[in-house]
């Protein structure tokens, strides 16, 4: 065989190769992507609880103040930071230890905890905590794969040439995770 | 719950008369199968001799004889084991299963449809021949269950034309309510490609078409042993929370090889067992405790999943 025809099937060979290792790269990078517009969907389906919660909660506890402020400013808060950014995340952060503190709130007044709008408030939170944790981890396992991708060889090589970088895991405050993760007393 | 000392209390104070009263035909039906032994070889014995000395009828007094007492022996034997079976499974499996839970019922001849069966996806394999028996149901808490013993077969021909049968799944299968509401489908199956094979292992899993997405799972000891498929990777992990992959690992320890799935807003469990449960033994007396233990555990695994996977706790929007 002519050696020409050699040469050109190595390197189709290896166009095929990169080719084949690009895609899966970009697949990659793409299910991140997708995987936190779903955390988002999921932050902005809890975002939407609050101001329920808060009212709730008011009629009950009014002295609590402060919390219903806190929770409210937050909620305004995230609305302007950029959609994938540790500020982001920071503040949902708060905002999952402020709606734990406000549910808690609940333990000291029976007569709150007996209502009805509350107890269903407190199931959807519940839900939406497990959903969220869920989209977290989903998304977590996605950045994971992608890591991967961009760190082993030889796909490091051309993730080096199109300059991909790591992507940082959604990671909760310690103390809040053992929250998440522990399933709350419920009296139903 | 009740510890293995309450149960033999029950067991002696309950079970053991019935039990007692129930020896006396499977003692009677087990002489009389050793006699109809004797008998058949006694008339073939005697059929060759008379064959060999040119006595043809010794021969055909040997055969008749043989089919006579065949037939005789043969039907009041078979009567005995239907009747040892019948108040077997009233007499004893259902006392076990009231005292395992009140509020459960037990049909011996009924099982898991195989309707059902199907409808869990979790064998593909087609199935030719279905068997079960053994159904108990009820409710345990704000949970409904139902299990029962089956046995799912296929068949291929070898080559000589003859039949085969293989079996798919033995064991019991379980269905019972889930806690959370979901749309998609999730199945957690046994993990032998990665068990095997290591990294190709998961590669072939990726490349499973016969199943949904290939869900991969943060749990290092969960996904040792099983591997997870998904229509959704957010709702599976949304069902599969980091609390029940414990639990599910957990419940592998004791019933070592389940398979679970998770449609229509049920859980499938097939757990497999190799013997045929709450059935009498013939050849050995029924008085044996460890083999009604056996049962009792058996029983108890089920009824206890409810607890295990927390199937119980309603703080989520499903009621």
């Amino acid at each position: 065989m002519d050696p020409l025809y050699i040469v050109l099937i190595a390197v189709g060979v290896v166009l095929l190769i990169i080719i084949g290792i690009y895609n899966s790269l970009i697949s990659r990078r793409n299910q991140v992507d997708n995987a936190f517009a779903s955390i988002d969907v999921m932050l902005k389906k809890r975002a939407d609880l609050i101001p329920q919660l808060v009212n709730t909660v008011k009629g009950y506890a009014a002295h609590e103040s402060a919390l219903f402020e806190k929770v409210t400013k937050l909620r305004a808060q995230v609305k302007e930071v950029g959609l994938h950014s540790n500020e982001r995340i920071e503040l949902e952060n708060q905002i999952t230890q402020s709606m734990g503190q406000l549910v808690l709130v609940s333990e000291s007044y029976p007569d709150l905890k007996a209502n009805e709008n509350f107890l269903n408030l407190q199931r959807n939170i519940s839900e939406m905590e497990e959903q969220l944790s869920a989209a977290r981890r989903a998304f977590n396992a996605s950045v994971n794969d992608y890591n991967n991708g961009i760190e082993k060889f030889p796909s490091n090589i051309i993730a080096g040439m199109m300059s991909f970088k790591r992507k940082p895991f959604f990671e909760l405050p310690k103390t809040s995770r053992a929250d998440f993760e522990k399933t709350p007393e419920v009296n139903v | 719950m009740q510890s293995v000392d309450d149960f033999k209390l029950f067991f002696e104070n309950e079970l053991s008369d019935k039990l007692d009263e129930l020896e006396v035909p499977r003692k009677q039906a087990v002489r009389q199968s050793i006699l109809l032994i004797l008998i058949i070889l006694t008339c073939i014995g005697g059929g060759i001799a008379g064959f060999i000395a040119g006595q043809m009828i010794i021969s055909i007094a040997c055969g008749v004889a043989l089919i006579v007492s065949a037939i005789v022996l043969g039907i009041s034997i078979n009567k005995k084991v239907k009747y040892i079976k019948k108040h077997y499974k009233d007499g004893v499996i259902r006392p076990i299963v009231h005292y395992v839970s009140p509020e459960l019922s037990f049909s011996p001849t009924d099982y898991i449809s195989q309707s059902e069966y199907n409808a869990s996806k979790i064998f593909l394999t087609g199935v030719d021949r279905y068997k079960g028996d053994d159904l108990v149901q009820g409710k345990i808490g704000a949970t409904s269950i139902r299990f029962s013993e089956i046995h799912s077969e296929y068949k291929t021909k070898d080559k000589d034309g003859k039949t085969q049968w293989h079996t798919i799944f033995k064991g019991i299968f379980f269905v019972a309510d889930f806690n959370k509401h979901f749309k998609g489908e999730t199945f957690v199956l046994p993990d032998l490609a990665e068990k095997w094979f290591g990294g190709l292992g998961k590669m072939m899993q990726k490349a499973n078409f016969t199943r949904p997405e290939l869900i991969k799972l943060e749990d290092p000891t969960f996904e040792k042993h099983f591997v997870v498929y998904g229509t959704d990777q957010i709702e599976g992990r949304y069902i599969l929370s980091p609390k029940l992959m414990e639990r599910i690992t957990e419940l592998r320890t004791k019933a070592k090889k389940i398979s679970i799935s998770f449609i229509n807003a049920q859980v499938y469990i097939a757990i497999n067992v190799r013997k045929n449960l709450f059935e009498p033994p013939y050849w050995s007396s029924m008085k044996k405790f460890e083999l009604v233990e056996e049962y009792y555990a058996y029983l108890l695994l089920c009824v206890n999943i409810v607890e295990e996977l927390d199937l119980n706790t309603r703080i989520w929007t499903k009621e």
